[in-house]
């Protein structure tokens, strides 16, 4: 049993470890600059195939007190080192991030895998302050009367409706779309055949299938979790336009108003450059942009069947009802000793 | 030519003849070529038989008492060559049982990937998306997704609701060699099942510019007592415009499989 | 030099902040703080699935019974490109487990350390320089 060289795959020191990762991640970052004039599929587009990652450090708004576009690339390269260290460290026993299995065993951590160097303070590059733009009059109320009807719905474990879309399996950040990268299993296959592009989301077995020959979306009454997609060509960039979702998704407090249009540009043979806009005046005062940088994986994807395995939701439900009785128990336990 | 035709060319006009309406081989249908040269069979396509509710040739029977006839099974031949499925007599007496509770059994219900054969026979369509390394098959229900390994074919990592698919062409047709399936999923309304030894080879090659022949080769030697095959037709969707739709499912069976775990009021 | 440290300490907290993994508040919801514990058991069979993998062990209890426990741990995908099977971790392994109990009360943990016989960690992590 012991004699199965991936049984302990050792990775060294955690320090040693997280060095090595950036090291990879530096030089890599230092190779590419001239515009990338590569890869045509046979039928003459871009070609943008394979297995990606847009696993990143870098948040979707600019820390508060950051208040430039950049960092260097010696201050990104430390705050990733930091931030590897980190997730690589041990938890405390008897602390609430302790109640989890280890990230780093099963090679969940970020640092464990391929990603793209970002300078970028924030994923947001429009609006100039790198945070998300004002809520119009819409906005505000919207949130407030989702907050209120989440406050009527009870506690996070009343029911399985209360649980988060991606405890129940229905729907992550890496799907959105926009897809954006999450804690791990950040991986996407990009596949293109005549008249079509497909994304498939490693995070529930999601199949984006975006027909290319300008047929319209679908009639507005018809509302979809990841809407109705459209892709054309402007040069060597591939353009995705959303419409049609429905209002439980949610993006940033989106409405199901958003429009979302995706961009995919290959900028060398190992980088994806993936920029968004969110369209959205029932929401907020402005459109908003984001770029994300997304590095070259590898495969295979395993198949995601989140759903058909998800005991842990099930758990979670029994061990709040438990709870309910323990503390109900004890409630009537008192009264009688009164 | 009152006396006929000249021999050498009446025997070669007998034997085109022949060769054309022998149905097979020599005349078979050569699809459109996908840019490495192989059968291009992109595209949107569809079963239409009744073999969802029954691979077995069924009557029609009652479904749940509140859906009257909407939802009854509706009648089907065999898509089996032979008619039945060989089972070992202790696995048929678990097909009977599952059958006897289907609606409680059957793991379409609980919105759980459906599975190879099935999903190919449900009543939506399929999208295949075909590369020189991979061929993607993406279903509606529950968005199910299948990877057919062209190039670099491995042993399945690890088991699986659609299992890990191996594919190679031969001539016209596609083969998929698939295992490393769980034991979880059924072929069917009806309770046909297997174990997770289940191996299947598939078989898909162009009959015509819309249409695709699929035979299927199944075993499993936990529960059957021999391998059984299912063939049948697949037809292109031709509406202009064709798209596989959404069919996120887990929400309309959350209540059912979570319902029981809700806060009660307190009193 | 100073500008620069300060402006990465402070962008690292906020790039915490700002990354946050759902899983643990329902991991904290399903499992008991108060219920830590520490199993050795072997191995009746790992479920590498999703959304998180299971590992099914016997444990020999006080009196010497055997109770089945299983175990959470995490998404086998990442082992799985990196060469790990369903033949890398072979039935009867014996294996010391150091997690939390489920909330239900029934034999169901978290694995927060999932150890060899040997002591060495299943997989990837730290070695014993770390400690």
């Amino acid at each position: 049993m012991m004699n199965n060289r991936f049984l302990v795959l050792l990775s060294g020191l955690v320090v040693a470890a997280a060095v090595t990762w950036l090291s990879a991640i530096a030089a890599a970052g230092q190779a590419r600059s001239k515009p990338y004039t590569g890869l045509r599929t046979p039928d003459g587009q871009p070609d943008l195939q394979g297995f990606w990652t847009n696993a990143t450090y870098t948040p979707l708004e600019r820390p508060k007190n950051i208040t430039k576009e950049f960092y260097t690339r010696a201050e990104a390269l430390e705050i990733m080192k930091r931030q590897a260290v980190e997730e690589a460290e041990q938890t405390q026993p008897g602390t609430i991030p302790d109640v989890h299995y280890d990230f780093t065993q099963f090679g969940l951590d970020r640092s464990q895998g391929a990603m793209a160097l970002n300078l970028r303070t924030s994923l947001i590059v429009d609006p100039p302050d790198g945070r998300l733009p004002a809520l119009s009059a819409d906005g505000r109320r919207r949130a407030d009367e989702r907050a209120a009807a989440r406050k009527s719905r009870g506690g996070p474990h009343d029911a399985v409706q209360n649980e988060p879309l991606g405890a129940r399996c229905i729907l992550m950040d890496r799907n959105g779309p926009p897809m954006l990268g999450g804690a791990y299993n950040n991986t996407y296959q990009i596949m293109q055949a005549p008249g079509y592009v497909m994304i498939l989301v490693e995070m529930l077995h999601d199949a984006r299938i975006i027909p290319l020959d300008g047929r319209p979306q679908l009639p507005p009454n018809v509302r979809q979790w990841t809407g109705s997609s459209r892709g054309r060509w402007e040069g060597p960039t591939l353009v995705i336009e959303t419409a049609n979702l429905n209002d439980k998704f949610a993006f940033q407090g989106a409405s199901e108003n958003m429009r979302l249009t995706e961009r995919f540009t290959r900028v060398d043979d190992d980088t994806l450059r993936y920029q968004f806009t969110v369209d959205d005046p029932s929401t907020w005062t402005s459109r908003w942009s984001a770029e994300v940088p997304w590095k070259k994986d590898k495969g295979p994807i395993f198949e995601h069947a989140c759903h058909e395995g998800n005991y842990g939701l099930y758990n979670t439900l029994a061990g709040a009802r438990a709870e309910d009785k323990r503390a109900a128990d004890e409630a009537a336990k008192k009264k009688s000793q009164k | 030519m009152r006396n006929g035709l000249p021999t050498a060319l009446a025997t070669s006009l007998a034997l085109m003849l022949a060769v054309m309406t022998a149905g097979g081989q020599s005349r078979a249908y050569r699809a459109p070529r996908a840019a490495d040269g192989k059968p291009n069979f992109n595209g949107i396509w569809q079963a239409v038989n009744e073999a969802y509710w029954d691979v077995e040739a069924h009557a029609a029977a009652p479904g749940p008492v509140e859906l009257g006839a909407a939802h009854a099974t509706a009648g089907g031949l065999s898509i089996i060559d032979g008619g039945t499925i060989p089972y070992k007599p202790e696995a048929l007496k678990k097909k009977q049982e599952n059958y006897a509770n289907r609606l409680t059994l059957d793991p379409e219900i609980k919105c759980y990937l459906p599975g190879v054969p099935r999903a190919n026979y449900m009543p939506y369509p399929f999208q295949i998306i075909q590369g020189p390394k991979y061929i993607m098959m993406v279903y509606t229900f529950a968005g199910a997704v299948r990877t057919i390994y062209m190039d670099e074919h491995k042993e399945a990592p690890a088991d699986s609701w659609m299992g890990w698919s191996n594919g190679h062409w031969e001539g016209e047709t596609l083969v998929v060699d698939t295992s490393g399936f769980n034991d979880q999923t059924w072929f069917d309304r009806a309770g046909n099942f297997h174990s997770d030894a289940l191996h299947i080879v598939e078989r898909l090659t162009a009959t015509g510019p819309e249409h695709l022949s699929y035979e299927a080769t199944i075993e499993d030697p936990n529960v059957f007592t021999r391998a059984w095959k299912i063939s049948m037709p697949l037809y292109r969707r031709l509406e202009k415009n064709a798209q596989l739709m959404e069919f996120r499912c887990v929400e309309f069976v959350e209540e059912l499989i979570y319902g029981h775990l809700r806060k009660k009021p307190s009193q | 030099m100073r500008t620069r440290r300060a402006v990465a300490g402070v962008g690292i907290a906020l790039l915490l902040a700002a990354a946050p993994v759902m899983a643990h508040h329902a991991f904290s919801a399903e499992f008991d703080i108060n219920k830590p514990f520490k199993l050795r058991g072997t191995l009746t069979k790992w479920e590498m699935i999703n959304p998180h993998s299971w590992f099914h062990l016997d444990v020999k209890d006080e009196s010497g019974s055997v109770v089945p426990w299983m175990i959470e741990g995490g998404s086998p995908n990442q082992l799985i490109k990196n060469g790990v099977t369903k033949n890398t971790l072979v039935v009867g392994t014996e294996l010391v487990i150091e997690g939390y109990q489920a909330k239900d009360g029934a034999n169901k943990g978290v694995g927060r350390n999932l150890l060899l016989a040997d002591g060495r960690r299943l997989f990837l992590g730290s070695t014993e320089t770390e400690k």
